[in-house]
């Protein structure tokens, strides 16, 4: 979606390596996503204009050995829209994320594409699901987890695989466009299910706005 | 590039022999298996059972010798307060081997109904023989009962020693309190008496534990000889499944062999794209075969993570991923599933996506790769139903990319 001023995100890593790097994606991406702020602490997000970033990008383990769920959970019980980047792949982290009110949850192994469109999307109040994500979904067998229809399923596999929804599209008989569709379902699906937050609350309600869901649904 | 399909990969265990991938440990934890000590159990059973109808054979033997041998005469030739009783308690005697000897004679064991009713007969005998001795004469010669039904008592119960022991007291401790209670004695008569009473027990005792011990040894050494049975069914069924992985090993290098006698004299050229393929080929499937053997928590993804090792030394630029929690796969099943995504894998020519997904249905692995290979080459689709359930493979080319997936239904 277009944006009248550009995408803010700050980003909190505890690897000054890692958040150049970020920053330089972000500043190339197009359109270019302005870094308001970052460092190697949350606290980066509740100051300065960090505070008013669009966008926090969040890693998950920041020097400590426990994951920084908590700092996750206050984030987005305050409304921040988050994106987890982390370099953990198992399963369990990233649904754990997803049930916390993040918007998206990218591992490090995924590149610089998957984390602007991840970013970009989160800005505009939408939740974007990654390859890893998807088969996290996937494979989803914990007793809390919505009913996807079969479509649904051959979506999120698919992606899973291929990593391209040109080639999803090819598979499927369906577009790009429809692929996406069915990934917001997903995740509109996932955001009704289980503890509420205030960022699924304005997830479903972007989701009632764009016509994906309607109220009575809910 | 070779044709080597999904079929033409060597496949261990692709010839369908069960349990040809589990190894000689399967033999020995058959062996050590619930039914395995049944079958020992039974066997010691069996033993200890002949034992048994061996020594009645002998008891049966030595009760009617004794009985026509050494009480015969007595009761002829001496004194008896009723000559009728103790004829009819001999004859009452007599007739407990004569019934015995139908089962003893047939090896079998005797029926509770035929022990029951030969341990009563045989005490009242015993009874109205002692009844019929004069007091004065317990213990001597006509008193030839009581030395001789304590060898029917044995040859009734010999399997049931605590009841043989608590009858045989009982006969010994009613023998000596008639004895005692039947008038004074005088010293002489209580030494004979007992003498003839300790006699008569030591034989009696010995004979009990000769039998235990005979019959224990049988049974150590029938263990003896099943544990030696079952370890010679070990070794053999080691060297077998050793024998067979050389086989299958064999089978693996069938394609690998003429590839490295090729390179070494010259007749194929390490330039030629078919030829480089076809050691890449190789190269993975070998990979995979060596991880196979590796004792690892989640060997579908260890053997998956050989084969990915092998296309990136390649320099194919490969995306791993694995989702959904662990499942066992059994090694069969592992072999069908990874054998054609190494075969697409080799083929990669610079990107491939390869993924592990298990759900609660189903374990799928995916290669998405750009290959030059035509749709006439590389993996074949195919659908195998196996003992562990359905494995399908399916193979499509969209353009210069190739995706291939193998799907294991659980």
């Amino acid at each position: 979606m277009a944006q009248m001023t550009p995408v803010s995100t700050v980003i909190v890593d505890d690897h000054p390596a890692v958040r150049a790097g970020v920053a330089q994606w972000l500043s190339a991406g197009t359109p270019p996503i302005r870094v308001a702020a970052s460092g190697n602490d949350v606290s980066v997000a509740w100051s300065g204009e960090g505070a008013t970033a669009d966008v926090v990008i969040l890693d998950l383990h920041l020097g400590g050995p426990v994951p920084a769920t908590g700092e996750l959970r206050r984030l987005t019980e305050a409304g921040r829209r988050v994106v987890v980047y982390s370099m953990r792949a198992d399963d369990a982290t990233a649904l754990q994320c997803l049930e916390l009110g993040a918007l998206s949850y990218l591992t490090k192994a995924e590149g610089a594409d998957h984390l602007l469109e991840a970013t970009v999307t989160a800005a505009d109040g939408r939740a974007y699901t990654p390859p890893s994500l998807a088969g996290a979904l996937a494979g989803d067998r914990s007793a809390s987890r919505p009913v996807l229809s079969a479509r649904e399923t051959e979506v999120l596999i698919e992606w899973f695989q291929s990593e391209s929804k040109v080639f999803v599209g090819r598979r499927l008989g369906i577009s790009p466009h429809t692929v996406n569709s069915h990934l917001e379902h997903i995740r509109i699906k996932y955001a009704m299910s289980g503890r509420q937050a205030a960022t699924k609350a304005a997830l479903l309600a972007r989701a009632i706005q764009d016509g994906l869901v309607r109220l009575d649904d809910l | 590039m070779t044709s080597d399909g999904p079929g033409g990969d060597g496949r261990p265990g692709g010839d369908g022999r069960p349990g040809a991938e589990d190894g000689p440990g399967r033999a020995a934890r058959a062996e050590d298996a619930p039914g395995g000590v049944g079958r020992a159990e039974t066997s010691g059973d069996a033993a200890a059972g002949q034992m048994d109808a061996t020594m009645r054979t002998v008891l049966l033997c030595v009760t009617v010798v004794l009985q026509l041998g050494l009480s015969l005469g007595p009761l002829f030739t001496e004194e008896y307060r009723s000559r009728p009783l103790a004829t009819g308690a001999f004859a009452a005697l007599a007739c407990v081997p004569a019934v015995c000897s139908w089962w003893v004679l047939r090896q079998r064991p005797l029926p509770a109904a035929v022990t029951a009713g030969g341990t009563a007969v045989v005490l009242a005998a015993a009874f109205c023989a002692t009844a019929a001795v004069d007091p004065g004469r317990r213990f001597q010669a006509p008193d030839w009962s009581f030395g001789l039904v304590q060898w029917h008592l044995l040859l009734l119960l010999l399997d049931r020693i605590r009841l043989l022991v608590a009858v045989l007291a009982a006969h010994l401790t009613a023998s000596m309190g008639t004895f005692l209670v039947a008038g004074p004695p005088d010293r002489a008569a209580i030494g004979a008496a007992c003498t003839v009473a300790f006699g008569a027990v030591s034989v009696q005792a010995a004979v009990i534990v000769i039998s235990r011990l005979l019959r224990r040894r049988s049974r150590e050494a029938l263990a003896v000889a099943d544990e030696h049975d079952r370890l010679e069914l070990r070794v053999l069924t080691a060297r077998q499944w050793e024998q067979h992985q050389r086989t299958l090993f064999a089978g693996q290098l069938g394609t690998t062999l003429p590839l490295l006698a090729g390179l070494a004299d010259g007749a194929l050229d390490p330039r030629d794209e078919d030829t480089r393929r076809r050691c890449a080929l190789a190269a993975t499937q070998l990979r995979r075969l060596f991880a196979e053997n590796d004792e690892t928590p989640d060997p579908l993804v260890h053997e998956m993570t050989a084969c990915v090792d092998v296309a990136e030394r390649r320099g194919v630029n490969v995306s791993f991923a694995v989702s959904g929690a662990p499942v066992t796969v059994p090694a069969q099943v592992r072999r069908r599933l990874t054998g054609p995504v190494a075969t697409a894998l080799s083929a990669a020519r610079g990107r491939a996506r390869v993924s592990v997904l298990r759900t609660g249905e189903a374990v799928r692995i995916a290669v998405v790769t750009d290959t030059d290979t035509d749709t006439d080459s590389g993996p074949r689709p195919e659908a195998v139903t196996t003992a562990d359930g359905r494995v399908e493979v399916v193979s499509d080319h969209y353009g210069d990319f190739l995706r291939l997936e193998a799907l294991w239904r659980r």
